[in-house]
């Protein structure tokens, strides 16, 4: 793209940039991320045993505005961290948060995805998922029960609606 | 035709925390090289820091949708160190809750193979029961959905709560009608026939040659299962049978599993008809005095074996733990000439369960 080109697309940008920011457009944008939440489908512990039962009929966070966990990285905008993040895993959740566009919100599920856990002197994990990735929840128990991860993603919707989210840009 | 390398997981629909490597040329895999090792959380070497009622919890944790027989081994090698004999009520207590287990296990496992082969009603079905059917029950008896410590050294931690017996005949009775159900829309459908038989043939001489385990092997034509082989807590008391299918495909496999659902289904009648009355607890030491020893039990994806030394303290000097899911491992040659497609029903059929192998 030409240098014009460029300029025009920046200053496109930032016009944006200020017209999102008005109050009554803010609420609505913010609004339109609240039902449309799409998690990425990384299973990183044993969590993932109540992360499917939550997904499927008996707790169903589905209709909270959760959907199905079938699309692209680049689609989505949630990351559940189910459990343990080991050495060798942190590498590759760091690289898939990256992958995802702005905004993008994190879900700590698990004691050891918390604080370590139960495996908290074990020489191949990293202690607490925060030391990595933004977390916006934490959802305590091991293995928390369905029910609270439906708890969290309410919490989650609250605070994106009052716009208190760790905001991190894409690059 | 030149080849193209990639790489399944870790974050994948069907992967869980495993990567497979695969070489494909045209539709033909050429080669899949398991990685495993991203929940490694050394449980092993955790364990030798606590005390030993402290790790059930820890070691139940490697296999979070069969917890019942991962304790029931550990505890049985402490027993017999201690050299206490577990009282009778006990057996019969643990033998529901493997069961149990195994139901859960084998549900989560069905759930998990009709999505892969893309029939979602299995997949809703199958996480439905579970939860509606089978978890609560076990939550009725234990005091937790999935991660109840409930199988301690010594017996079990609680005796069974009031009316349990009703419940579970009912819940049981409704079971098998699912079951009848299951067989109608899923395994005797023709297009998941298609999809499994004849696919991943694993013969009898190649399953014993890789050491593979539980319904794996047994869907090669082996009748290999430590609770008839070497029976344990109340199983030699029990009158069941073992399926065996010698076709050695996905399809055999997968039915060794189905029936064994209704398998465990009567089992669990049974030890509730013979219940007997008593103590379901003995007092243990914490200090376990010196010595090494072996135990194994039947897991729902095979063979369990637990190996311990203790050097006369609180603590255990070492604790080895050989799982189903690591020995299942080889298995995955299988898809090497396969189709892509036939790539799911084939990772499915071995039932694999990453954390369990990294441990």
């Amino acid at each position: 793209m030409s240098a014009v080109g460029n300029a025009f697309v920046g200053r496109l940008r930032s016009l944006v940039e200020k017209i999102v920011n008005v109050n009554p457009i803010r609420y609505l944008v913010n609004w339109s991320k609240l039902y449309s939440l799409w998690p990425v489908h990384l299973t990183t512990a044993c969590c993932s045993v109540e992360f499917g039962a939550a997904n499927c009929p008996r707790f169903d966070i589905g209709r909270m505005g959760v959907a199905a966990f079938f699309g692209s990285l680049r689609q989505c905008d949630l990351i559940i961290i189910e459990g343990t993040v080991t050495k060798k895993m942190a590498k590759r959740v760091k690289k898939i948060y990256s992958q995802m566009p702005s905004p993008r919100y994190v879900i700590a599920m698990g004691a050891c995805a918390i604080s370590g856990g139960l495996f908290y002197n074990s020489y191949n994990i990293i202690k607490g998922v925060d030391k990595i990735l933004p977390v916006d929840v934490y959802v305590p128990g091991c293995p928390p029960r369905p029910e609270a991860l439906a708890h969290a993603v309410l919490l989650l919707q609250d605070k994106i609606r009052k716009g208190r989210v760790n905001i991190t840009k894409g690059e | 035709m030149s080849s193209m390398y990639f790489s399944v997981g870790p974050q994948h629909p069907g992967s869980g925390h495993f990567r497979m490597k695969i070489t494909l040329q045209g539709d033909i895999i050429l080669n899949a090289e398991p990685d495993p090792g991203f929940v490694h959380r050394s449980v092993e070497k955790i364990a030798e820091t606590r005390e030993y009622l402290q790790n059930v919890p820890l070691i139940e944790r490697q296999c979070l949708s069969d917890v019942s027989s991962v304790t029931l081994a550990y505890a049985m090698g402490i027993e017999e160190l201690l050299g206490i004999e577990v009282p009778p009520r006990a057996q019969y207590i643990r033998v529901i809750m493997c069961e149990l287990s195994r139901i859960m296990s084998h549900l989560y496992w069905l759930a998990i193979l009709g999505i892969f082969v893309g029939h979602s009603t299995m997949f809703m079905w199958g996480f439905g029961d579970r939860d509606i059917l089978i978890t609560e029950t076990a939550e009725k008896i234990a005091g937790a959905r999935v991660s109840y410590s409930y199988i301690i050294p010594g017996g079990v931690r609680y005796d069974l709560p009031d009316g349990i017996k009703e419940h579970t005949m009912k819940t049981l009775d409704y079971f098998q009608g699912r079951l009848k159900e299951y067989d109608a829309i899923f395994f005797s459908n023709p297009i998941f026939k298609r999809r499994t038989k004849g696919v991943g043939v694993l013969s009898r001489s190649e399953a014993i040659r890789l050491g593979v385990t539980g319904p794996t092997l047994r869907g090669s034509g082996v009748r290999g299962d430590i609770r008839k082989d070497a029976p344990y807590a109340a199983y030699d008391e029990l009158d069941f049978e073992i399926p065996v299918y010698s076709e050695g495909d996905s399809y055999s496999r997968s039915l060794v599993r189905f029936r064994e659902m209704k398998i465990s289904s009567s089992i669990i009648r049974q030890a509730f008809e013979n219940l007997p009355e008593g103590d379901f607890k003995v007092k243990t030491r914490k200090k376990v005095p010196e010595g090494e020893v072996f135990s194994r039990v039947e897991a729902a994806r095979g063979e369990l074996a637990c190996y311990l030394i203790s050097d006369g303290t609180r603590k255990p000097y070492r604790l080895k733990m050989s799982t189903p899911s690591f020995r299942n491992l080889p298995g995955f040659s299988l898809m090497k000439g396969s189709m892509l497609a036939d790539m799911p029903p084939i990772y499915m059929s071995l039932d694999y369960w990453p954390l369990e192998t990294d441990r």
